[in-house]
C-alpha cells in the first residue's frame, strides 16, 4: 500500500538527480544513433541546394542568446557549412542584442574550419568577399523592411564598423531579389514576423531554426508554403548536420548529434516519471 | 489640445501608411522611406528616456532602502561598466583603455581584453545557459506532477506528449520506425489546425485594435485620456 503512496511523493531532489544523470551519463559516454531524416529538416536543406550561388546568396539571421544557444547554434553552425560549402554569399545579421556575439563565435569556427584545409587564396572563405557580417540593427523592423529596397542603406556600417556598401560582395547583393533564402533561427516567435514582413511583402523565402518548444508555432507556416523549411530542436540540428556532412563529406565538431544519446535518454527518464506517476495515482484511486 | 493633436497625428498618419501599402509609385516608396527614418530617430530618444527612467528607478530604490535595494546598485555598476568597456574598448578590444592585463596558465598566454566581446563570452553566455538549463529539472518536476490522465482530455494530451517526446528523438525510431512520422503527423495536422484558429483570432484582435487606435477609441497610449 505504502509503495503507491511513494509513487506519488517522490522528492524532487531524487527528480533532480534522476534527470542530471540522465543529462550527464549519455554526455560523458555517448552511443551512436541512426539520424533519421524528418521532411520540414529536408525541405529547408533541398531549398537551399536549390538556390543558384552565382545569383543569389543567403542571410542567416542569428536571433537567439545565450539562453537557448545549446539548441540553436549547432544549427547556425551547419547553416554556414552548408553555405560555404555550396559557395553562397552569406549574410549574417542578427535581431536581438544578444545575438551577434554567439553568430561572431560561429563565424570564426566554420571559417576556420574551412581556411585549415586551403591552399588557395581562391578557395578560402575570405570576408567582404564570401561573407558579410550585418551586425545588429537598432530597429528591427525598419531594417527588415529597407532591406526590401537597400541592404547598405539598412545596415550603413557592418560589425566592424566597415561602410557596407564598399565590401566587395554587397555590390552583387543589393536587396531580396539577390537573396535566396533567409534563415531565421530562434527561440521566439520571430521567424512568423520575417514571414510577416519579408516574405508577405518582398516575396523572399524563409527558412528557420527553431527551439524545440517554439517548433509546434511553424507548422502552419511550412504547410502553406510560408515557410521553406525549418529544423526543429536539437533533434532537427543534428538532421541538419547529417546532410551536410553527407553530400559535402565535411568533418568538424557535431554537438548536436553528440546531444542526440543525452537527449534520448532525459526523454525517457521524464517519460519513466510520468508512468510512474500515473500508475501511483490510479492505484491510490482505487483504493 | 494635448489630446487632439496626437490623435490627429495617429488617424492622418495611420490612413496614409494603409493606402501607401497598395500604391507602388515611387513618390509613395520615398514617403514611406522617410518614415522609416522617423522611426529610428523616435526609437533613439525612447531609448534614452528608457535609460534614465531605468537609472531613475533604481536610485530611487536605493536612497529609500526599499525591498531588494542592493540589487540596484549591481544593476547601476553593470550599467555605467559596461558602458564604459562599449564606449572605450568597442567591441574588439581595440579602444584607447589603459595596458589590458596578462596571466600565464601553464603554458598558456591569456589576455584580457577590455570589450564587449569580453564581457559576453565571460559573463552573459554561462549566465544564461545557466539559467535556461534549470529548465529541463523544473519541467520534468512539472511533468511528474502534473501529468495526470484524470479525464479524457488529460488523457487525450498524455497519449499525444508520449508520442510527440518519443517520437522526436531518434530513440523513437529503435522502438517503431513509424513511431517519428506519426509524430509529425501529430505537429503537421491537429497541432497546425489548433496553431491555425489562435493565429487567425490574433490576426484579427491585432486588426481591430489597430483601428480603435487609429479612430482613437482606444487611448491608453495616452495615458488613459
Amino acid at each position: 500500500m505504502k509503495i503507491w503512496e511513494y509513487l506519488l511523493k517522490i522528492d524532487r531532489r531524487v527528480i533532480f538527480l534522476l534527470v542530471g544523470l540522465s543529462v550527464l551519463i549519455p554526455l560523458i559516454f555517448p552511443f551512436s544513433i541512426k539520424t533519421n531524416v524528418m521532411p520540414p529538416t529536408r525541405k529547408l536543406f533541398d531549398t537551399i541546394e536549390e538556390i543558384n550561388p552565382d545569383a543569389q546568396g543567403i542571410l542567416i539571421a542569428a536571433d537567439y542568446d545565450p539562453q537557448t544557444m545549446p539548441e540553436l547554434q549547432p544549427m547556425f553552425i551547419a547553416l554556414l557549412r552548408h553555405s560555404f560549402a555550396r559557395g553562397m554569399p552569406v549574410l549574417v545579421m542578427s535581431s536581438y542584442i544578444q545575438g551577434p556575439g554567439l553568430a561572431k563565435q560561429g563565424l570564426d569556427q566554420v571559417t576556420e574550419e574551412f581556411n585549415c584545409k586551403t591552399t588557395t587564396n581562391a578557395d578560402s572563405i575570405i570576408y567582404g568577399r564570401d561573407y558579410v557580417f550585418l551586425g545588429f540593427p537598432p530597429l528591427w523592423l525598419a531594417a527588415v523592411l529597407r532591406m526590401g529596397s537597400d541592404i547598405s542603406q539598412a545596415f550603413p556600417a557592418d560589425y566592424f564598423k566597415n561602410r557596407t556598401a564598399s565590401l566587395e560582395m554587397m555590390k552583387k547583393i543589393k536587396n531580396y531579389n539577390d537573396i535566396g533564402i533567409v534563415v531565421s533561427i530562434a527561440g521566439s516567435a520571430l521567424p512568423q514576423s520575417w514571414v510577416t514582413y519579408a516574405n508577405t511583402r518582398f516575396g523572399v523565402k524563409i527558412g528557420s531554426g527553431a527551439t524545440a518548444v517554439t517548433a509546434p508555432d511553424f507548422y502552419p507556416f511550412l504547410n502553406t508554403g510560408q515557410m521553406s523549411g525549418m529544423i526543429a530542436g536539437l533533434k532537427g540540428a543534428s538532421e541538419y548536420e547529417y546532410l551536410v556532412n553527407t553530400k559535402y563529406n565535411l568533418s568538424g565538431p557535431t554537438p548536436a548529434t553528440r546531444g542526440m544519446s543525452s537527449q534520448s535518454i532525459a526523454h525517457l527518464a521524464i517519460l519513466i516519471l510520468v508512468v510512474i506517476g500515473n500508475i501511483g495515482y490510479f492505484a491510490t484511486r482505487r483504493q | 489640445m494635448q489630446r487632439n493633436i496626437p490623435l490627429t497625428i495617429v488617424l492622418v498618419i495611420g490612413i496614409a501608411m494603409l493606402i501607401q501599402f497598395f500604391v507602388p509609385h515611387k513618390i509613395s516608396k520615398d514617403i514611406y522611406m522617410n518614415f522609416l527614418d522617423w522611426l529610428g530617430i523616435i526609437a533613439a530618444f525612447a531609448l534614452v528616456l528608457g535609460l534614465g527612467s531605468l537609472i531613475n528607478h533604481h536610485i530611487d530604490k536605493i536612497q529609500r532602502k526599499r525591498e531588494h535595494w542592493p540589487f540596484s546598485w549591481v544593476t547601476l555598476i553593470a550599467i555605467v561598466t559596461t558602458a564604459i568597456i562599449g564606449l572605450f574598448g568597442g567591441m574588439e578590444g581595440k579602444g584607447p583603455l589603459p595596458v589590458q592585463p596578462q596571466f600565464t596558465l601553464g603554458n598558456k598566454l591569456f589576455v584580457i581584453k577590455y570589450s564587449i566581446q569580453t564581457i559576453y563570452d565571460n559573463i552573459m553566455t554561462p549566465l544564461g545557459a545557466t539559467m535556461f538549463a534549470l529548465l529541463a529539472f523544473f519541467m520534468a518536476s512539472a511533468a511528474y506532477r502534473a501529468f495526470r490522465a484524470r479525464t479524457f482530455e488529460a488523457t487525450l494530451l498524455l497519449i499525444a506528449a508520449f508520442i510527440v517526446m518519443i517520437g522526436v528523438v531518434p530513440l523513437g525510431y529503435y522502438i517503431s520506425p513509424k513511431l517519428p512520422y506519426l509524430a509529425q503527423w501529430i505537429m503537421d495536422v491537429p497541432n497546425t489546425a489548433s496553431k491555425r484558429g489562435i493565429l487567425f483570432g490574433v490576426g484579427l484582435g491585432i486588426a481591430a485594435t489597430s483601428l480603435k487606435i487609429m479612430l482613437g477609441i482606444e487611448r491608453n497610449w495616452l495615458g488613459g485620456k
